[in-house]
């Protein structure tokens, strides 16, 4: 009986069915596709928008700061209109790799802060930065300009648009100034020798004496 | 795993980590600078000067480290990891604690 039932228990054993092709042979179905983060995309949407809305946009390397310090930052920057984002690379990285900002693709990586203003006060952003030495100042991009941080610190130095335009203005206009004065210069200083002459002249015949003589014409346009 | 190596600043006197943003060679130091200036590690040493020397003329990233006995340690991240930048200063601030303290155990 024992080996009556072994032997059936032998024939009715459960045999698991071989594919033709073993699994691994066969290509992998591709897994379901990932869909697009909503929240993914509206930081995107959002980092489009800072770079289209701001003419000044400066990355800083960003190393821990203490809480306080950071508010302080924040507030001194607001002051003079200046924004400070928070944004992760992944994000902003296919962002500006499809924009005209590709070369500042090197500068993302690790944490990066941006500084976005509707302005360009660079002086007063890089007086607070100074402050601060957590936060150092890598490139900015300055209406539509990629600058280096010494690019930058020579922006800041410029003086403002409107001084640069009066000293253009002034420049130019000195040339047309000193021309009206050499065309006339010749003929004044004629007329000036002729009155000279002409009070000698006036003298000596008052005191009797010989008249001077003549003093020979200067040619007008002299040097 | 950067974040989890500890160094003892208390040897070092000061740290110029210089480096060209625009270069792609440049993570590793970014990273490493990251690391120096956290709260725990630059609680080992307030007197440690740690500054960071932004340049754009293509050079290669270069951390300089001078001890206070006077010794000085150069790190060129160009090839360089994070964590064997970290492992390196780490291992030589540990050797000279260990120095300073015998020292200070031979002379009380």
């Amino acid at each position: 009986m024992h080996l009556q039932r072994h032997k059936l228990m032998a024939l009715t054993e459960y045999l698991a069915p071989r594919p033709a092709v073993p699994e691994r042979c066969l290509r992998p179905a591709a897994g379901p596709q990932e869909e697009e983060n909503g929240y993914a995309r509206l930081l995107r949407r959002q980092v489009e928008e800072v770079f289209r809305d701001s003419r000044m946009i400066a990355v800083c390397q960003y190393n821990s700061m203490p809480g306080d310090d950071m508010v302080l930052m924040r507030h001194y920057l607001r002051k003079h209109n200046i924004e400070v984002k928070f944004f992760l690379n992944e994000i902003v990285r296919p962002v500006l790799s499809q924009s005209r900002y590709k070369n500042l693709l090197p500068l993302f990586v690790g944490r990066n802060i941006l500084l976005v203003s509707p302005e360009t006060k660079a002086k007063e952003m890089l007086r607070v930065l100074k402050g601060v030495p957590q936060v150092s100042l890598l490139g900015a991009c300055i209406d539509d300009t990629i600058l280096s941080r010494q690019g930058v610190e020579n922006f800041a130095k410029l003086p403002p648009l409107e001084a640069s335009q009066g000293q253009t203005v002034g420049a130019l206009a000195l040339l047309p100034s000193q021309t009206c004065s050499l065309l006339q210069h010749g003929a004044a200083h004629l007329t000036a020798l002729l009155d000279r002459h002409i009070r000698q002249l006036r003298d000596g015949a008052g005191e009797g004496g010989t008249p001077a003589g003549p003093e020979p014409a200067q040619s007008p346009g002299a040097p | 795993m950067a974040g989890r190596i500890n160094v003892v600043l208390r040897p070092v006197k000061s740290i110029v980590v210089r480096f060209c943003p625009f270069e792609s060679n440049v993570e590793s130091t970014r990273k490493f600078l990251e690391c120096i200036s956290r709260k725990k590690i630059q609680a080992t040493n307030r007197n440690c000067e740690v500054t960071a020397d932004v340049r754009h003329d293509g050079s290669e990233p270069l951390v300089d480290v001078m001890f206070a006995d006077g010794d000085r340690l150069i790190m060129k991240g160009a090839n360089l990891t994070t964590v064997e930048m970290l492992t390196a200063l780490g291992s030589r601030c540990n050797t000279k604690e260990l120095k300073a303290e015998q020292k200070s155990k031979k002379n009380p």
